[in-house]
């Protein structure tokens, strides 16, 4: 199943903005985000405060929901999905 | 020494006198400065059934003991009135060097009442403060103002707060700018200054300003430093600006686009954060005493300018249905030198633009037309043909055409970025706002979107409003210290309460921290219900009540105000009709 990633702020900086990935079926987040630190260098040590724990503020959205009202890591994806990846970002 | 400058000075523009006041102990223990001062001042000088562009209303001008005292992001100073846009009493907050400077100058607080004669400015002068004539300046804009003082005074180290062509013109949502582009935005405060023939405050001056235990506050500064410093959101602002807003509201489907019709747009990125620091950025700037820096300096076709800030950007932007950069700075540049509030301005031409393109009224503007806005911007601010008409707010322009439905306001006030009908919390505070539609009274976006302090689901009402009431009353005594509200992102109320205590020598812990807040919340509530606000008022445009979100995971969703209300009005010991009971009055005394 194919799934779209975006990467904003500071993460584009470590990644490319928009893209397209495969994956099997039972792929998750974790799936998706082992994937990225695989792929570009960087990835991890923004992302994951320790293995397996997001850093504080960085929020992750399946289709315009934060998956940490879904499954958290554990959320499956679906064909389709648009994730969104956001490293702390504010204002006012 | 106790962190105040120590003084109160009352400007009576009428008689053309001023008259300098020692800081009251009393105003200091109850109120501590800021917002809290503003209020206390306004309420208590100014009758309740005034017309608010007359001269009998009061602006004060007022900042906080934690204001210029070397702490990170302690430069804030308010601006309190009653609002000529919502009739309500309100306060405008602004950041950059002035509110430092005032009290380097001797004060602590401006309280100016009357109207003067003739255009005059008050200069604040290490202690002393006189009423100078301004004619020259009427009808400069703010830059030119602010230069023309700089140069008549002959001091590079003078910093005015002043108002532009938007302000003499009484346009109701005209605002204050000091250092030329810091705006006290909100609520018309520049129309009253305007009303009273004030032009500008400047400010000079190099008197001390002290702690009462300075190896105290210097620990407790040490420790807020770092947890500032090592905050990623903090860093975020700095690195982005406010405007990395867009992207993330836009991916929740909360971005309202072309006046709230829908809260997805589709070429958000071309307004992002991400893309002004790519294309038109110079470089980032801060207030004073700002280790953050979210200003944003930029540069493009010979021309510079400031911002554009996440709230501008998104109301010249999205909510305009235009995607193009830099039509949107120019446009806020237009509004930091006329002095025109750069979120109710773009707002009521978005209604404008609804009203236009379904057939309400008869004017040629469409969203999406940048070269309409801009011109759409100077008219109001010079009050020219359809100008003038907006320059009432887009309220008052809605229901003079028969549909007071396309205005997206609250109590009047044009409703800031965030869609409420997907974040519940958020409509809640908004619709509460004892300023009218707002964000920055109670900031919910932050747990319910942005996660911290912690993650709050937002299609959820249930816990809304106690967080609600917390978020308004710490946010009011935020607003009274004089410290930036971005700092909450990084700091818990027990910060502020040792800073304040180190800072003042009043023992302030967190619950008294709160209570203070809450004494002031409960004040200008107060003071509003006697200016004919009520239940019917806490509340937001039909729109978001009824037209379900057409897109996106909080698609089918309204906002819901049945399931929140009456809890709200119960946490605050307020009856069913939202008014303070005598036992809640009594508690805060405010009997
Ligand atoms: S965080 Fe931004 S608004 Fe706040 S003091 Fe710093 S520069 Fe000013």
């Amino acid at each position: 199943m194919k799934v779209q990633v975006k990467a904003f702020a500071t993460f584009r900086e470590v990644m490319d903005s928009q893209f397209d990935l495969d994956f099997l079926q039972g792929a998750t987040i974790r799936t998706l985000l082992e994937d990225l630190i695989e792929r570009y260098d960087g990835v991890g040590e923004l992302m994951f405060a320790s293995p397996g724990t997001l850093r504080d503020f960085v929020n992750i959205l399946k289709n315009g929901r934060n998956i940490h009202f879904l499954g958290g890591l554990d959320t499956p994806l679906d064909d389709g999905d648009v994730i969104a990846l956001f490293p702390p970002v504010a204002g006012g | 020494m106790d962190g105040y400058a120590g003084n109160i000075v009352y400007a009576d523009l009428s008689l053309g006198k001023v008259t300098i006041k020692p800081t009251p102990p009393d105003l200091k223990k109850q109120f501590i400065g800021g917002r809290g001062f503003g209020i206390r001042l306004l309420t208590d000088m100014v009758d309740p059934k005034i017309d608010p562009m007359s001269e009998k209303n009061v602006l004060v001008y007022a900042s906080g003991p934690l204001t210029g005292t070397g702490i990170p992001l302690g430069s804030r100073y308010e601006v309190s009135t009653i609002s000529p846009l919502t009739g309500a009493a309100m306060s405008a907050n602004s950041g950059g060097v002035f509110g430092w400077k005032m009290k380097k100058a001797g004060f602590d607080a401006v309280v100016l009442s009357g109207k003067a004669k003739k255009p005059v400015y008050l200069f604040l002068d290490n202690g002393k403060a006189e009423l100078r004539n301004a004619a020259h300046l009427w009808g400069k804009t703010t830059g030119q103002t602010t230069d023309a003082i700089m140069e008549e005074l002959n001091d590079k180290s003078v910093r005015v707060s002043c108002i532009g062509p938007a302000g003499e013109k009484l346009v109701l949502f005209a605002c204050i700018i000091n250092e030329k582009t810091r705006a006290a935005g909100r609520g018309g405060v520049g129309a009253v200054m305007g009303s009273k023939n004030l032009k500008a405050i400047a400010a000079r001056g190099d008197l001390p300003i002290k702690a009462a235990d300075e190896a105290q506050l210097d620990l407790v500064k040490e420790r807020v430093r770092k947890k500032i410093e090592d905050n990623g959101i903090e860093k975020a602002l700095h690195n982005y600006g406010t405007a990395v807003l867009i992207n993330i509201i836009n991916e929740n489907y909360v971005l309202p686009t072309r006046n709230f019709q829908t809260a997805h747009f589709a070429n958000a990125e071309n307004v992002s954060g991400e893309t002004i620091a790519k294309t038109i950025l110079k470089k980032p700037k801060g207030c004073y005493a700002c280790i953050v820096q979210c200003g944003r300096v930029h540069e493009f076709d010979g021309e510079t300018g400031e911002g554009p800030e996440y709230e501008p950007d998104w109301a010249f932007g999205p909510d305009c249905g235009i995607d193009d950069l830099k039509a949107v700075a120019r446009a806020n540049n237009i509004c930091n030198e006329y002095g025109l509030d750069a979120i109710s301005a773009p707002a009521t031409i978005a209604c404008l633009m609804e009203m236009a393109e379904k057939g309400y009224v008869k004017h040629p503007i469409r969203f999406g037309d940048a070269k309409g806005m801009l011109k759409l911007v100077e008219q109001i601010a010079k009050r020219e043909d359809i100008g003038n008409e907006l320059a009432e707010g887009s309220f008052r322009f809605a229901t003079k055409y028969g549909h007071p439905e396309f205005s997206m306001s609250s109590k009047k006030q044009e409703l800031p970025a965030y869609d409420p009908r997907g974040i519940q919390g958020y409509g809640l505070a908004t619709a509460t706002s004892v300023r009218g539609g707002d964000h920055v009274y109670g900031y919910m976006i932050s747990p319910e979107v942005l996660g911290a302090p912690e993650k709050l689901d937002p299609y959820v009402t249930k816990g809304k409003p106690q967080w609600v009431k917390t978020f308004q009353d710490l946010t009011a005594a935020i607003d009274a210290s004089g410290m930036c509200l971005f700092t909450s992102f990084a700091l818990g109320a027990e910060d502020y309460a040792d800073l304040l205590t180190a800072t003042t020598g009043m023992k302030i812990d967190t619950a008294g921290l709160l209570k203070i807040g809450e004494r002031i919340w409960n004040l200008q509530k107060l003071y509003n219900i006697k200016r004919g606000f009520g239940r019917k008022d806490d509340t937001l445009p039909a729109r978001l009540l009824n037209e379900p979100l057409k897109e996106g995971a909080p698609k089918g969703q309204v906002w819901r105000r049945d399931e929140m209300l009456d809890e709200y009005y119960t946490l605050r010991g307020w009856d069913r009709e939202g008014t303070p009971t005598q036992e809640k009055r009594k508690d805060l005394g405010l009997a």
